[in-house]
């Protein structure tokens, strides 16, 4: 299938929808592109589907209906192999999901061994590079249970940042951490963002969304209600549910 | 050192108790008339007395430079070699016939319980061996989403934990066994391997769903392939988590190896009853079995301890 499909585009979804076994219909004819490049931030109440709809951007939920291209593959196309795809498209969860039993750099290193096959020598420089990026050069070789919730998250970024990716997908990567941790979190991410990354972040940090991103979605009940700049959205927001979460958030 | 000396305190007398009980068992016996006779159980734990060597046909005795025996035979059948002996019975060119003593040897040999022990520990091991490959796949098929290998594995667990193992032995043995011609000792492996895979499966996959689903997804999230992220990511970590109820598992494979006697294997249960019908020390062999049996988990049991303690670095 050609369509419109440009090259400038990293993720284009088209009429997205999600509905589970159980009818709860999650999301409603999404359609979303990110230019390559570019810094999206999706807000909205909890339970408006933006989580659901990252997710479907790595398949880690399987879209009911509708197309995701990412970097030019069609993700449900038959000669698509999911696993090249997501190798492409980092991932940083909530929960942060180390691995318990690797040690911090052996967490950044599994994938790209495993995964890529690649020399064991090289993926070690490359992820203590990654990990002194990140703030972590004394924390290498030290189980993830031993690290604050800010130092894990930080892990978790280095990991999906080993893979190359072209794409991140931060999955509210702020929730789960203590107020005084989420700053240093913030501003790996924002160094991300200054080098040109291509990110899709799921956060209720307004004052990172109005800084960081090029734009901003505003999702609600499943429907992708807004996008457009930060200005827009937190400074002469039109559509009345997004108003009406602002005035209750901000 | 006020409550150290508290402590032993309640040692003597869990000491005591236990001393009032043997007691009690020791005057029980004695009132049926029971004769205690432990020294006749040494010998069928290692065997002292000397062996006798006996030519196996008639022939003309040779000694050897380095003193070993040969004695060729009148029908020019290969000559019996006897090197290891103690005490000599014989001249160089003597004449003998078959079943004449030749020598002794002195050497001690494993009796008959402690060569049932190692047949014991032997099936259990082989027998584990298996069960842990058969438990393995059942349990990855049960958390997989193909309704066609996690009914298999259902079945499977289902049917084998719902049957007795001594059935199950009676059926592998004269059932299986009569048709794809299986010896006892194999019969036995499989219907243990079976029996003990059921529980495996269900350790594991218990194991593999107590690992948050978060696991998988950043596993997978990272490109992974089911079976990469399974393997690197999965199962290491409920590996750890399955180690103590796999030790009881393996513990409970131990003890249900003595069934396998009823299908003639002289492991060390069968071992036991050969011996009794023998010395009629009924009492003393049986608490001789028990005690081997134990020896065998306890130092199991010991050993998963130690494993445990080592791999629990990363917590």
């Amino acid at each position: 299938m050609t369509r419109n499909y440009d090259g400038d585009d990293m993720i284009v979804a088209t009429k997205v929808n999600k509905v589970y076994p159980n009818k709860c219909h999650a999301l409603k004819d999404v359609s979303a592109t990110i230019k390559r490049g570019e810094v999206v931030v999706i807000i909205g109440p909890s339970g408006s589907g933006k989580s659901t709809f990252l997710r479907t951007l790595n398949q880690l939920e399987v879209a009911s209906s509708g197309d995701i291209w990412v970097d030019g593959l069609d993700m449900y196309a038959n000669s698509t192999n999911i696993n090249t795809l997501r190798a492409n498209v980092g991932m940083v969860f909530q929960s942060f999901n180390l691995f318990p039993h690797k040690t911090v750099k052996g967490n950044v290193m599994l994938a790209p061994v495993k995964v890529s096959g690649r020399d064991l020598d090289d993926v070690e420089q490359e992820a203590e590079e990654l990990l002194k990026r990140v703030g972590l050069a004394d924390k290498m070789d030290v189980y993830p249970s031993h690290l604050s919730g800010g130092q894990q998250q930080r892990v978790a970024i280095a990991r999906a940042l080993a893979m190359k990716p072209d794409v991140m997908l931060f999955d509210e990567p702020t929730s789960a951490l203590d107020p005084e941790m989420v700053g240093e979190v913030l501003d790996v991410m924002k160094d991300l963002a200054a080098e040109g990354m291509t990110m899709v972040v799921v956060t209720h940090e307004m004052g990172f969304a109005r800084e960081v991103a090029d734009r901003v979605l505003f999702m609600e009940d499943g429907e992708l209600l807004v996008g457009d700049t930060p200005e827009y959205i937190f400074d002469t927001p039109k559509h009345p549910r997004l108003q009406q979460f602002l005035s209750k958030i901000l | 050192m006020l409550r150290n000396s508290n402590r032993w305190l309640w040692h003597s007398i869990f000491a005591a108790i236990l001393a009032v009980l043997a007691f009690a068992v020791y005057q029980s016996s004695q009132k049926i008339n029971y004769n205690w006779q432990w020294e006749r159980i040494t010998p069928f734990l290692i065997d002292t007395s000397p062996k006798e060597i006996r030519a196996s046909d008639s022939g003309t005795v040779e000694i050897n430079a380095d003193n070993s025996i040969t004695i060729n035979f009148d029908y020019g059948d290969e000559p019996q070699q006897i090197i290891n002996y103690d005490e000599r019975l014989v001249e160089d060119g003597d004449l003998l016939f078959e079943g004449d003593l030749v020598a002794r040897s002195e050497q001690w040999t494993m009796g008959p319980l402690v060569v049932g022990l190692w047949v014991t520990i032997e099936i259990s091991l082989i027998s584990l061996f298996f069960a842990i490959i058969l438990g393995l796949i059942t349990g990855l098929m049960r958390v997989s989403h193909n309704p066609v290998t996690k009914n298999f594995a259902y079945l499977y667990v289902e049917v084998i934990r719902g049957t007795p193992l001594l059935v199950q032995i009676f059926i592998v043995y004269f059932f299986f066994g009569t048709i794809l011609d299986l010896d006892r000792f194999a019969a036995g492996i499989v219907a243990l391997s079976v029996f003990t895979g059921a529980y495996i499966a269900e350790i594991i996959r218990s194991g593999i769903q107590s690992i948050p689903p978060g696991q998988m997804e950043a596993a997978r999230s990272l490109g992974m392939s089911y079976p990469k992220a399974m393997l690197y990511v999965i199962l290491p970590q409920a590996f750890k988590r399955t180690l103590p109820p796999m030790a009881g598992q393996l513990i409970t494979l131990i003890k249900d190896s003595s069934l396998v006697s009823v299908i003639s294997i002289t492991d060390l249960t069968k071992a036991g009853r050969e011996v009794i019908s023998g010395s009629f020390a009924t009492f003393e062999v049986w608490f001789v079995v028990a005690g081997l049996y134990l020896l065998l988990t306890t130092i199991l049991s010991w050993g998963v301890q130690r494993i445990e303690k080592r791999l629990a670095t990363s917590d």
